[in-house]
């Protein structure tokens, strides 16, 4: 008889797309009998697709990028040796696993695996509470908003508290839109009942009666997953709080960043187009069709049911003096481990860099934080202690929780553009100095970046920024210029070299750069040749820099790494 | 129960629910702002109203802020004016339009085209005339021999002729010009002198009178009107016909003139600052350049030979063959003139080619049918006397590089020389200033100005004499300028300082005719008007005036021609307004425009999203106030535009209504013009 | 309009506040919102046409002009735009007289510009109802799609 009690296949969108599905039907194929369950998402990225093995004595050994072939299920059940998955030594003891305990561990769409695994514990322990003890309990936690913000959860709690209204809006914020971070996504899809039960607490501590989850559209798996949660929940009556059934409804968003946007977020709930408006009123006094509402993120909501199962002083016991708890990030960019991972709040930036990301030393010169809304810190940096207020105090802010380590051969310039992009696009189009405002700001960096920037566009920039910032109408606007302001501090050297010499010196961009075979190590085989689209590469193996597109194709196909991006020679 | 809070240091009080804005208004402090309509629900979008709260240093719209107690707001510190200067320069940065037609903008006197020719259009030639003397005093003169820079900016350029705009000052003058009479100001008992009694020192007169002052016009030959009396000759600008009118009117004006008065000679700088509160130096260019080559003494000075002519009485000996040396409008003045005292040969010699001549184009057209020949690319190197006649030293040129001017500079081409025989050679190269001993003087040898046109304490500059030779507009405009500077430093007159900002969609030539806004309610697509021009046989022969006047019934047909480039509103905008308070620069940032586009199809309503702020008045004056639901929002981010249902056109019934129109800030939604009767 | 052609609607509330709900079910169905489809919505929603419009254009999920037949997604990734995706853009524009967003009169080919399609190595492509096509040149575009033309007419 095998050893193996239950195979788990990690199910969650980054699975998926690495091919879990035909890995998961094999297994099933070939299990004899023993039970195959999908679950959510362990974090770990670059080893999907991942299948654990839990052994009967509760034990288990996991599998990295499983192929849906006899060898690998043979090598599965047989518990064999290859492809064994262990968390790199130097992450242990770094993380702290508390919000995603369960994540990857249940079966995000059975309610008796999260029961059985303490799930609805909090909630039990805050029903035996008063609303007013719950509120506190999270005031004590120390937990703020981990959409980005940092508000005080049990503040904003107990503003909702107070309001003496039949009716009052809780909503959960799922329009995770930032390029890159994908925590929420995560959660959902593999602990939804995590989510609403978080949900759920809040409602029981501030009276909310109708409870609302606005989530992405592109999250189809998560909406799927917290749909039969709800009905689960619907059918067990944990929805009934004070006495009365509280409402969860699903509103799918459209498509719009700035929906991410309190204010937009309420607009957009009601059926109009999501622009922002100005505050007060805030949402708590005025909010949704005019009732008291209160938006958490979807993060803040899962570390709710972990402050009501240990005691808010004890969740208080992690963390620095204004930041507690545990924080998700999404590790992307130049590194070795990307994926999700879970920290404890003031770990440096450091630690998750080159423990946890596997990221080499002496190679990366920044990491962005907050995605297009934060700004890069600079590696000399790096002990930095990954908490609200020190982050923000560079110029970076927490963010929801994207984090890209950016390499010596990328271009800071070429960076902020990137995220000016995305924000200039993203712009509601109401107030002026976000509509034209950083629609401005990314011309110019495009200038600069395509080589023809002008002395006088640092000091545009450098005068613009703070003012988009003082002068926007919502924090999309306001943390536009971040990603500009926070590479003018630390790289400005990087946009003097790009405006007055033409020199982008991680040799980025493309407009000043030339590729170049070295004659010494080059063996002509012709590969580079054969790959050119523009057949700019001549039978002497020299490249026609007017026919080149610099794309790299050349460079990707030579065996011998004989080919090199250099700086442009000035005519 | 009011909230006290301090605007601006003064302690104020609010009440419940008003906001920072409303409060500042009921105590007389002005804030701007844009996107706030008090007849709509507010939108907080325009941010040009923000204020500093100065305990924490925010910038808050004070449109939708409501005051704290105890809250110290700043609402007019440098830096929330830099706060707001920045707004209103990014809203000007995708705003596409033209405050002033370019017309306007390209007259040196800034004359309101648009307006005098909707005047003339409508046959209301004494209202033309009326809006054409704000700013050119001399419209007889001006409606004739003027270049015509508002016609080369016209954007009729586009598809065909531009608009005759010069010929409506000439009618509006020869109709109504000696029964009209200006309304003058009592005079303040300040006294001004004008040395100088051409375009630039009558124009600095006139609106001197005009600003109370009581001027004195000092000049030293025998008659007013300088180079229009006489530089310009008699065929295209008649002296006793025109002129003299021109000026009687003003003497009827009170304008005294003392003649044979000449600056350093018998009239005296220091004894004119002791009579007079202020003098104005507008002494002309009425020094020749010579040809700078051996023999140069042999040939006639241009503008002495033209002088001399006039002086005549047209009456000067023909002057046998003729070479003149020069390619400008004097040159031109010259030739024509030889022509006419009988010249058997007039050629015009010039060192670069035709295209590169400073002449008008006219000019030279009608220099060549009355027979005048043209060597181009020839420059003299010598002059002397062989046999009783003059004999000019010639040597071929090309063109070179472009020089300082952006013109191909001519160079020599070795061993090219050849000789060209003539009984008179007139050198009509250039014209310089030739100012007394004690004024300042520039590089260039003209008058040398502080700032504006202030030479020094009390003493003005204007005309040819400060930047050299230009044309008449040219000169009126720097006596105007002039005018107003003392008016403002001297007489004490409260000349509004701001200079109202210019957005401009840029010349003709980079525009096409999907670009332009048809305004109007209707525009004529018919051809140019033909000026009545003698035929060059009967030219040749006399110095009768070449052109006649344009008739009323053809200057009403020229008037419906005119698109109407300016804005609607562009005395209304509140961007406009704004901005010019604020020191704004339509090109202090600059970038991609978002798409424009305007819908004319209504007959009397003019949608135009190059103009629009995206503040919404219109949606929610729509929605909120009429009661329909036209307009709405399109798009997001910096392609946000309004829009109608499917595009469709504003229904006819929006005519009666119009609230939209009213409550917009600018000109993107605007009641269209009238087209001319 | 088809008689009963958004039928569907009834399934969500009338409340304004589920309009774009009601939008999201119009999309999914029919591939966009059609004019028809917006004054449905109008009318259903009780809210007006311009600003059902207003939101459509608000949202990025939300398509106004019918795909056609074959829907042609052309990669502007970063790899893509370097390897001369606007160049492909141009040839489209010639080949088929249309532009990003929009759909031929025949019906048969739209045209979308997508991020990423994740094939940077085989830049320039485009995918044909989710076929890529790549490495593109002047030539192989045009045999492409006339091999799409006479699938169609089959």
């Amino acid at each position: 008889m095998s050893k193996i009690a239950k195979l788990r296949v990690g199910m969650a969108s980054c699975g998926i797309a690495s091919g879990a599905e035909p890995v998961m039907e094999m297994l099933k194929a070939s299990s004899g009998g023993i039970p195959v369950v999908a679950v959510g998402c362990l974090g770990h990225c670059y080893a999907e697709p991942m299948v654990e093995a839990v052994l009967n004595d509760g034990s288990s050994v996991i599998y990295r990028n499983v192929k849906p072939d006899k060898a690998d299920m043979d090598n599965i059940l047989s518990l064999g040796e290859n492809g064994r998955f262990t968390i790199p030594p130097e992450r242990a003891g770094r993380e702290l696993v508390k919000v995603l305990a369960l994540a990857g561990r249940v079966n995000p769409i059975d309610f008796d695996d999260y029961v059985a695994n303490g799930g609805y514990d909090g909630l039990r322990r805050a029903l035996s509470m008063t609303p007013g003890e719950v509120v506190n309990e999270v005031l004590v936690s120390g937990l703020r908003g981990r959409g980005g913000g940092g508000f005080p959860t049990g503040r904003k709690w107990s503003f909702l508290a107070a309001k003496k209204t039949d009716r009052k809006i809780l909503v959960c914020n799922a329009d995770e839109g930032d390029p890159g971070a994908f925590m929420d996504r995560s959660l959902m899809e593999s602990v939804p009942h995590q989510v609403l039960e978080g949900m759920l607490t809040a409602a029981y501590a501030t009276g909310a009666t109708d409870l609302v989850i606005y989530c992405r559209a592109e999250y189809p798996m998560a909406i799927d997953h917290l749909r039969t949660a709800i009905s689960q929940i619907s059918e067990h009556h944990l929805d009934v709080l004070n006495g009365r059934r509280v409402t969860i409804a699903i509103k799918e968003g459209a498509g719009a960043f700035v929906c991410g946007e309190e204010t937009a977020l309420i607009a957009s709930l009601e059926g109009k187009r999501g622009t922002p408006r100005f505050r007060p009123p805030f949402p708590t006094d005025s909010g949704y069709r005019g009732f008291p509402t209160m938006i958490n993120n979807v993060e803040t909501f899962g570390n709710v049911p972990v402050i009501m199962r240990e005691g808010g002083a004890k969740y208080a016991e992690t963390g620095t003096a204004g930041s507690k708890g545990t924080k998700l990030f999404a590790l992307a960019g130049d590194l070795k481990y990307p994926g999700l991972v879970e920290v404890p709040m003031g770990i440096t930036l450091g630690e998750i860099v080159f423990e946890i990301g596997g990221a080499e030393r002496g190679c990366v010169k920044a990491v962005q934080t907050g995605g297009p809304s934060g700004g890069c810190i600079p590696a000399e940096l790096f002990d930095t202690p990954v908490d609200y207020d020190s982050l923000k105090q560079l110029g970076a802010i927490m963010g929801s929780g994207g984090m890209i380590v950016v390499g010596n051969d990328r271009c800071m310039v070429e960076t902020a553009r990137y995220f000016l992009d995305f924000t200039h696009r993203e712009s509601c189009g109401k107030c002026t100095f976000c509509r034209v405002g950083t629609t401005r700001m990314y011309e110019t960096l495009c200038r600069i970046v395509d080589g023809r920037g002008r002395p006088e566009d640092i000091d545009f920039l450098t005068d613009i920024a703070p003012k988009i910032k003082a002068g926007a109408l919502c924090g999309l606007g306001q943390t536009a210029p971040n990603p500009v302001l926070a590479t003018l501090r630390f790289f400005r050297n990087e946009y003097e070299e790009h405006i007055n010499r033409h020199l982008c010196r991680a040799m980025q961009c493309n407009s000043m750069v030339d590729m170049s075979i070295d004659p010494d190590v080059c063996v002509k085989c012709g590969l580079c040749r054969r790959n050119c689209p523009v057949q700019a590469i001549g039978p002497d193996f020299v490249i026609d820099p007017a026919a080149c597109t610099r794309c790299n194709s050349c460079l990707d196909a030579c065996p011998k790494k004989a080919i090199r991006r250099i700086a442009r020679k000035e005519n | 129960m009011g909230i006290e809070f301090k605007l601006d240091g003064r302690t104020v009080t609010a009440e419940p629910g008003e906001t920072i804005l409303e409060v500042a208004k009921r105590n007389g402090i002005e804030i701007p702002t844009l996107c706030r309509d008090e007849k709509v629900s507010r939108t907080t979008s325009c941010f040009v109203c923000v204020v500093r709260d100065r305990g924490t240093g925010r910038y808050l719209p004070s449109c939708s802020s409501c005051p704290t107690q105890g809250q110290d707001v700043d609402a007019s510190g440098e830096e929330v004016r830099d706060m707001r200067r920045t707004a209103l320069n990014l809203l000007l940065s995708e705003h596409t339009g033209d405050c002033e037609a370019p017309c306007t903008m390209a007259c040196p006197a800034h004359a309101d085209v648009e307006e005098y020719v909707k005047a003339g259009c409508d046959g209301d030639f004494a209202g033309a005339l009326e809006i054409i003397k704000r700013r050119i005093p001399l419209p007889m003169s001006v409606g004739r021999v003027c270049p015509r820079f508002c016609e080369k900016q016209c954007r009729r350029n586009i598809y065909g002729k531009p608009v005759a705009i010069n010929e409506f000052k000439r009618l509006a003058a020869d109709m109504c010009y000696d029964s009209y009479m200006e309304t003058l100001p009592p005079l303040s008992g300040k006294r001004v002198a004008v040395v100088g009694a051409g375009p630039a020192g009558l124009s600095a007169a006139y609106y001197l009178r005009l600003h109370g002052a009581e001027p004195v016009v000092f000049d030293a030959m025998d008659e007013a009107g300088g180079m229009l009396r006489y530089g310009i000759p008699e065929y295209r600008l008649p002296k006793s016909g025109v002129l003299d009118r021109e000026i009687a009117h003003f003497r009827r004006m009170g304008i005294r003139f003392e003649f044979g008065m000449k600056l350093g000679e018998n009239l005296d700088f220091g004894k004119l600052g002791k009579d007079f509160d202020a003098t104005v130096l507008a002494l002309g260019c009425w020094g020749g350049s010579g040809m700078r080559c051996p023999g140069e003494d042999l040939a006639t000075v241009g503008i002495e030979f033209l002088r001399n002519v006039v002086q005549s009485d047209c009456k000067a000996p023909n002057p046998g063959r003729t070479i003149v040396v020069g390619g400008g409008n004097t040159a031109m003045d010259c030739a024509r003139t030889a022509i006419r005292l009988g010249a058997p040969s007039v050629t015009c010699v010039y060192r670069r080619s035709e295209t590169e001549m400073p002449a008008e184009k006219q000019e030279v057209a009608e220099a060549r049918e009355e027979g005048v020949e043209f060597s181009f690319l020839v420059a003299p190197v010598g002059l002397s006397e062989r046999d009783g006649h003059l004999v000019l030293a010639c040597r071929r040129m090309q063109l070179g590089e472009p020089d300082a001017s952006g013109r191909r500079k001519p160079v020599e081409i070795a061993e090219s020389d050849f000789e060209l025989e003539a009984d008179t050679v007139i050198a009509a190269i250039g014209q310089r200033t030739m100012a007394p001993a004690g004024i300042p003087v520039d590089r260039r040898g003209g008058i040398a100005v502080e700032s504006g046109a202030k030479v020094m304490e009390r003493v003005y500059a204007a005309g040819d004499c400060v930047g050299g030779p230009a044309t008449v507009v040219e000169g009126i405009a720097s006596g105007h300028e002039a005018a107003d500077e003392i008016a403002r430093d001297i007489l004490g007159v409260d000349i509004d300082p701001v200079k109202p900002i210019c957005v401009s969609r840029g010349e003709w030539q980079h525009l096409s005719k999907d670009d332009i806004v048809f305004a109007r309610t209707e525009t004529s697509d018919a051809d140019r008007e033909t000026l009545d021009t003698l035929p060059a046989e009967l030219r040749k022969r006399s110095f009768a005036e070449t052109t006649r006047t344009m008739t009323a019934r053809q200057l009403a047909a020229e008037g419906k021609r005119c698109i109407g480039c300016s804005c609607s509103d562009k005395h209304e905008c509140k961007l406009r307004k704004h901005a010019s308070l604020y020191g704004c620069d339509p090109d202090a940032i600059s970038g991609e425009k978002p798409e424009a586009g305007c819908d004319d199809r209504h007959p009397v309503i003019i949608r135009d999203r190059g103009k629009c702020l995206k503040c919404g008045i219109c949606v929610k004056t729509c929605s909120e106030v009429v009661n329909r639901n036209l307009l709405g929002f399109k798009k997001r981010g910096f392609s946000t535009f309004i829009g109608t249902a499917f595009g469709e056109r504003l229904p006819d019934s929006c005519s009666e209504c119009g609230a939209c129109v009213e409550a917009c800030p600018t000109g993107a939604l605007a009641w269209k013009k009238e087209s001319g009767k | 309009m088809e008689d009963g052609k958004f039928e569907y609607l009834s399934a969500v509330d009338g409340d304004p506040g589920n309009l774009i709900k009601g939008l999201q079910m119009v999309q999914s169905r029919e591939g966009y919102v059609s004019d028809d489809a917006v004054k449905a919505v109008s009318e259903h929603f009780s809210t007006p046409v311009v600003e059902v419009e207003g939101v459509l254009g608000f949202y990025a999920q939300f398509k106004r002009v019918k795909p056609g037949k074959y829907r042609i997604s052309m990669c502007d990734g970063t790899a893509c735009h370097i390897k001369g995706s606007p160049l492909v853009r141009e040839w489209l524009r010639q080949e088929l007289g249309i532009d990003s967003g929009e759909t031929t009169e025949d019906g048969m080919f739209s045209l979308e510009t997508v991020a990423c399609l994740g094939c940077c190595s085989l830049a320039p492509v485009i995918s044909i109802n989710g076929r890529v096509h790549a490495r593109l040149t002047r030539k192989s575009l045009a045999s492409i799609l006339a091999k799409y033309r006479k699938e169609a007419a089959l």
